[in-house]
């Protein structure tokens, strides 16, 4: 037994030391309160540009690549329509990139951001070889070359809801045979997504027992009540359409239907759970207003300004006509020209209590014995 | 008195104490030391578009059957998972999207090229070199054909020959080493991705850049650079969206498996003081264990 002790003993004197303790790291710089140092990165000379960049003077570089440095906000009819990009001639034709097709279709899924990490503080977007050099830079691992950086951007997503990424959907050999497509840019510029042709009603079986039947007029929301795409699609990709699979299979949860409740906040569940499918929307039969010729144009938000407006309609004229009065309503469009001495009465003497619903009678305002032969006006009823 | 069973439990633990005790300073000394700027490649699985122009490059580079570069067009091939073999030093693996996003993983397999090398390890004519740039490189003029390697291997890289009678050789990749240590050079599946995949660059920038990407884009990633720590570190090191046991890469420990096995083998015979000391022990053992049957004998016949 002494000589087992004798070598575990030894065992441990032969035992090398620990490892040293971790080198020390390279300090934060010091920077006041109000201003906090990004985190850090590769290296000081990824943001900065001189070698002791102070909180006075940063010396910051042009472009920093992280942290959203998105400034301003940027309209999608900004953009220029195409862009031609010709920086590989001696391989290939120009490649042709529809940016406006691109920048409508991303408004529904992150925007101009979505390509463009980063503008300057006014606002402009520089272009992409501004910081992506065209050759690998070995001194900054950190950032693509402009082959890479052009590549991510397109082939990510056009693989992902198309399928393409081959060469050839975007660059066309500089030598390729005649009869290939040429591009030009003129051919396209302006070239917005085709006519989406969406389905005019989607009829829903649900398991809701008292209502299992949900009608959704898509025409009616697009159509009628001018709900842009982005409204509703909110964060779709180009595959929701373009990936041609299993749609029907995507599961509808209430997180689908949330942006119906943008609107239809306090209906209840009978709003849209029905025992049968329901018609499309008509005034006439679900208010009792028939929008006939003139207000059937309109918007329904010229009239029903707010959501909570829809619930509680006024039918009396003059709630939404405010700037209606005397000499500058032609009541010809009533289908009745006034004549010289009733265009100057008030509207209200004829039309009491601004209900402008009821026909007015002469003898509201006249005797009978006095009744002229005619009404006071001229004309039929005509249409603008 | 000892018993027969006493006598191995005594002896065992004595061979495996002096085994760990000279484990650290053997291991230090017997590896050659790697260069603080050695060259490794990091890569984002997230950025792969699945074009196999790797694949392609690779072949051409090592002289492996290669098809005209359309026959790579054929992605039919992503769907089953593919390992690399003796003719083939890399390969891509798709794997579907995560559920609730879009786009699936294109996933690169080949050899990792370890810091601490378990084929290296296990290589005995030394055919096998972990180069101090980086790339673990097969000198086939010296190859045996043990196959040793393919079995220490944590990753189950490299292939063999089966079809050449005479002139048998290991395959993997190579990391191009003919190329990068020539100077400027980079491997030639890195050269040819188009989406900039791969980074090539000293091992300790690209862990920098790998860590950046992880912190600067939250929900890109998973937490982890794998290879960072995998059997002792790795030349290649990977980014990935998922855990890449996902991916099937092996969860392996982060300790060189040739650390063990270096440990035990270079520990018990180092100086020859491990069997001497199992010898010194045996003898006092035995020593004494010829005294006490001979006393008892001895009692017996009192």
């Amino acid at each position: 037994m002494r000589s087992l002790v004798f070598i575990v003993a030894a065992a441990f004197l032969l035992t090398p030391a620990g490892p040293a303790a971790a080198a020390g790291q390279h300090g934060q710089p010091e920077l006041p309160a109000t201003r906090a140092h990004m985190p850090a990165t590769s290296s000081c000379a990824q943001c900065h540009t001189c070698d002791k960049p102070t909180a006075a003077e940063p010396c910051l570089v042009n472009c920093p690549r992280h942290g959203g440095h998105f400034y301003g906000s940027h309209d999608v009819g900004e953009g220029p329509d195409v862009v031609v990009i010709g920086q590989l001639a001696n391989l290939y034709k120009p490649v042709v990139f529809s940016h406006k097709l691109h920048a409508v279709m991303a408004d529904m899924n992150g925007g101009c951001t979505n390509c463009h990490h980063y503008s300057e503080q006014s606002g402009v977007i520089p272009p992409c070889r501004e910081c992506h050099a065209v050759d690998r830079q070995d001194a900054d691992l950190s950032m693509p070359a402009l082959k890479g950086a052009y590549h991510r951007q397109c082939i990510n997503c056009h693989l992902d809801w198309s399928g393409e990424g081959s060469c050839s959907y975007c660059h066309e050999e500089s030598g390729s045979a005649a009869g290939a497509v040429v591009h030009d840019p003129t051919d396209i510029v302006g070239i917005q997504h085709p006519k989406i042709e969406a389905v005019e009603t989607y009829t829903y079986e649900t398991s809701y027992a008292d209502g299992p039947v949900v009608t959704f007029h898509h025409a009616d929301h697009v159509e009628m009540f001018g709900q842009a795409c982005v409204d509703c699609h909110q964060g779709d990709s180009c595959k929701r359409c373009h990936h041609g699979e299993n749609q029907a299979a995507v599961p509808r949860t209430l997180d689908h239907v949330a942006s119906c409740y943008t609107c239809h906040a306090e209906r209840d569940c009978g709003f849209c759970h029905r025992q049968e499918s329901t018609p499309r929307f008509d005034h006439a039969r679900s208010t009792g207003f028939d929008l006939k010729d003139y207000h059937g144009g309109v918007s329904c938000q010229t009239c029903h300004s707010t959501p909570d407006h829809f619930r509680t309609p006024s039918s009396r004229c003059g709630d939404c006509h405010i700037h209606w009065e005397v000499g500058n309503f032609d009541h010809a469009l009533t289908g009745l020209k006034l004549d010289d001495i009733h265009v100057e009465v008030d509207c209200t003497s004829c039309h009491a209590g601004g209900d402008y619903n009821r026909t007015p009678s002469c003898t509201d305002c006249h005797d009978e014995p006095m009744l002229p032969k005619q009404w006071p006006g001229t004309g039929p009823r005509t249409k603008m | 008195m000892v018993t027969r069973r006493d006598f191995f439990k005594i002896t065992g633990t004595a061979a495996g104490t002096a085994a760990v005790a000279l484990a650290g300073v053997e291991t230090a000394q017997a590896r050659p030391a790697l260069d603080p700027d050695r060259m490794g490649v990091l890569c984002d699985f997230t950025f792969c578009i699945g074009c196999r122009r790797c694949e392609y490059a690779c072949a051409g580079e090592n002289g492996l059957p290669q098809g005209a570069l359309e026959s790579y067009d054929d992605k039919s091939l992503l769907e089953k998972t593919r390992r690399p073999d003796r003719q083939t030093f890399t390969v891509i693996n798709r794997y579907p999207a995560l559920a609730g996003q879009s786009g699936s993983l294109d996933v690169k397999v080949n050899c990792l090229h370890c810091e601490h090398p378990a084929c290296v390890s296990a290589c005995p004519v030394s055919a096998l070199v972990k180069n101090a740039r980086g790339p673990v490189t097969y000198d086939a003029s010296r190859c045996i054909g043990c196959r040793y390697c393919m079995v220490a291997c944590p990753f189950q890289i490299p292939a063999y020959e089966y079809n050449e009678p005479l002139t048998p050789r290991v395959m993997k990749c190579t990391l191009c080493s003919d190329r990068i240590l020539a100077e400027g050079g980079i491997p030639a599946c890195v050269e040819i991705c188009p989406a900039e995949t791969m980074v090539y660059g000293t091992r300790d920038a690209l862990l920098k850049v790998a860590h950046d990407r992880i912190r600067n884009h939250p929900g890109r990633y998973v937490d982890h650079v794998y290879g960072e720590y995998e059997a002792g570190g790795t030349s290649w090191l990977y980014l990935c969206d998922r855990s890449f046991q996902e991916v099937d890469l092996p969860a392996v420990a982060n300790q060189s498996p040739a650390e063990v096995t270096e440990a035990i083998q270079h520990g018990i015979f180092r100086g020859f003081t491990g069997p001497l000391m199992v010898f010194i022990l045996t003898s006092v053992i035995l020593k004494s264990a010829g005294k006490g049957p001979g006393q008892a004998r001895e009692d017996k016949h009192e």
